[in-house]
């Protein structure tokens, strides 16, 4: 189910003296199984972007396709987009409102319409998904811990099955083991066949994990490639006000120094394997 | 989506000799020109008071179209009002209709409070037009204080006031984010019936209590943090001093409040009964 944007624009408060343009002339085409990372300074308009995805937000002009269609052409149902299309917003654990786990995590699937058995099923799932301790389904989630919340939350969106997920800062404000869990909970769910959309303001998660990026820059798409392609333009990197991942940096500098390794390299693993073989050829010199 | 549309409080900024006086004597003046607007009786009064009232959103600067605009949300009661006057004051006849009998007394009764009325809100809403939320509440802080002795906490008052017309914004804004969070878990809060519709504000009010407690705590940790400890001994950035003009503004009461009083006995009611 891919996912297409025209030249889309979108202008908050049409008319009113505080208008503001958040978007202007974005388009591009996300295809079926990737992953694909939004990164921009604040204020670049990465959320106003995955918010209209799933018609949360109606396009000042320009369109979106979904599946190649236009979803706000007529006919078109809106809820039935937003089963396909999920959308984790940033802190997400401030949407729950149920009083048990298992409840909150079953109000998605419950709007669908769907039969008790398959709630049921569909909250298993998500439950697996995100790894979350069975013995927690029964629990209040206020007195879960900030990262067990956040994965409920994650699962409350995961239930409906969407086919393409939005997540708007999953790690936001966590600690680093629950940054790991739910980005490896992400992993898992491209492995799985979902598409993946991640606006992120962590440089390496997104360099680790995307096979694309997105960088948007004051409304604007100013460029599009994988994070090798991005990340190694530094100027271009600093210019849009983000900075390139501690790896890049380091090889820039080892370069800068006379190393001989390469310059495109985005993952701890690869600046490693670099770095060995560097010295290995040193030492045999 | 939510609030987009509302103007959001009431103030109208702009440079002039009224958004620059003090609060107190706006609040104070307003309260006295409520008063004087019932002791007179007669429409040689309402002349003088339209006139000092006309005077004032002259100088005041705020357009005349967005007062007569804060006049559509008592139109009902003002329909209503001069039709009940109309048709239930006893006297002779100017039509009928049905069993109802408009008489001449009851239009003239209507005209006088109606007049009365749109006098009032026109007069009234000057105050929140140029009084910014803040200046209102330190200015209604400084009124009550004088009563703190009886036992009104003044400052406590005000600063609830201020933190709540803080907040309207923000909870907004969260009340946005939480609906689309919602909505996108297929949540509908527009269609169905008043129970249906209820129920599904269930997943809004909950997240927007939770969070609103949320903040007042953080707010309160962070105000003590800050050393604050209620209204004992605290000093203002922005001191309120009376000035000239507001002197003037007070004369200028006086003069109006004895004029208003001079017409009272010189002309008599304009209705004679019970009003």
């Amino acid at each position: 189910m891919p996912i297409e944007v025209k030249d889309l624009a979108h202008i908050y408060s049409t008319g009113s003296t505080h208008q503001s343009r958040a978007l202007s002339g974005v388009s591009f085409r996300i295809e079926d199984g990737e992953f694909v990372g939004i990164i921009g300074p604040t204020g670049s308009g990465k959320s106003t972007l995955i918010q209209h995805f799933n018609g949360l937000l109606k396009p000042t002009s320009g369109q979106v396709l979904v599946d190649d269609r236009d979803i706000w052409q007529k006919g078109m149902s809106l809820r039935s987009l937003r089963q396909k299309v999920g959308l984790v917003f940033q802190y997400p654990e401030q949407q729950v409102f149920e009083e048990t786990v298992r409840e909150d995590i079953a109000f998605g699937p419950k709007n669908l319409g769907l039969s008790s058995e398959d709630v049921a099923k569909r909250v298993e799932d998500a439950r697996k998904m995100v790894g979350l301790p069975a013995d927690l389904l029964d629990r209040s989630p206020f007195e879960l811990s900030g990262g067990q919340l956040r994965r409920v939350a994650i699962a409350g969106v995961v239930s409906m099955k969407p086919k393409v997920l939005a997540l708007d800062e999953p790690a936001a404000g966590l600690d680093p083991r629950g940054r790991d869990e739910v980005l490896e909970n992400m992993t898992k769910m491209h492995r799985m066949g979902m598409t993946v959309c991640l606006v992120s303001h962590n440089m390496e998660d997104v360099a680790r994990l995307c096979q694309r990026l997105l960088v948007l820059s004051e409304g604007k798409l100013v460029a599009d490639g994988t994070p090798r392609e991005i990340f190694s333009r530094s100027s271009f990197v600093a210019e849009v006000g983000l900075r390139q991942p501690e790896v890049v940096s380091l090889m820039e500098r080892l370069r800068s120094r006379g190393w001989n390794v390469r310059a495109d390299v985005v993952n701890i693993q690869e600046a490693y394997a670099e770095i060995i073989r560097e010295l290995g050829r040193r030492q045999g010199s | 989506m939510i609030g987009s549309g509302v103007i959001m409080g009431q103030y109208y900024p702009a440079l002039s000799p009224i958004h620059s006086m003090d609060p107190r004597a706006k609040i104070v003046i307003a309260a006295i020109f409520m008063i004087v607007l019932f002791i007179g009786n007669n429409f040689w009064a309402f002349l003088v008071m339209g006139v000092f009232a006309a005077v004032t959103i002259l100088l005041s600067k705020v357009p005349i179209g967005l007062l007569v605009k804060g006049l559509r949300p008592i139109v009902f009661i003002l329909v209503l009002t001069m039709g009940l006057h109309l048709f239930l004051t006893p006297g002779p006849a100017i039509f009928k209709i049905g069993p109802l009998t408009a008489t001449w007394a009851g239009l003239i009764q209507g005209t006088f409070i109606g007049l009365r009325l749109v006098i009032l809100i026109m007069f009234t809403s000057l105050l929140t037009l140029t009084t910014s939320p803040i200046e209102l509440t330190d200015g209604l802080e400084d009124i009550l204080k004088p009563f703190a002795r009886l036992g009104v906490p003044a400052h406590e008052l005000a600063m609830m006031m201020t933190i709540a017309l803080r907040f309207i914004p923000t909870l907004l804004e969260e009340a946005d984010r939480i609906m689309k969070a919602q909505m996108a878990r297929g949540a509908d809060f527009e269609s169905g019936n008043m129970v249906k519709r209820a129920k599904s504000l269930v997943p809004l009010l909950v997240p927007l209590f939770v969070s609103a407690f949320r903040r007042a705590d953080d707010l309160a940790m962070a105000m003590e943090a800050r050393g604050y400890r209620g209204g004992e001994g605290r000093t203002r950035m922005r001191e309120l001093h009376l000035a000239f003009r507001d002197y003037l503004a007070f004369a200028s009461t006086v003069l109006l409040t004895a004029l208003v009083f001079y017409v009272r006995i010189r002309f008599g009611p304009v209705i004679t009964g019970p009003l």
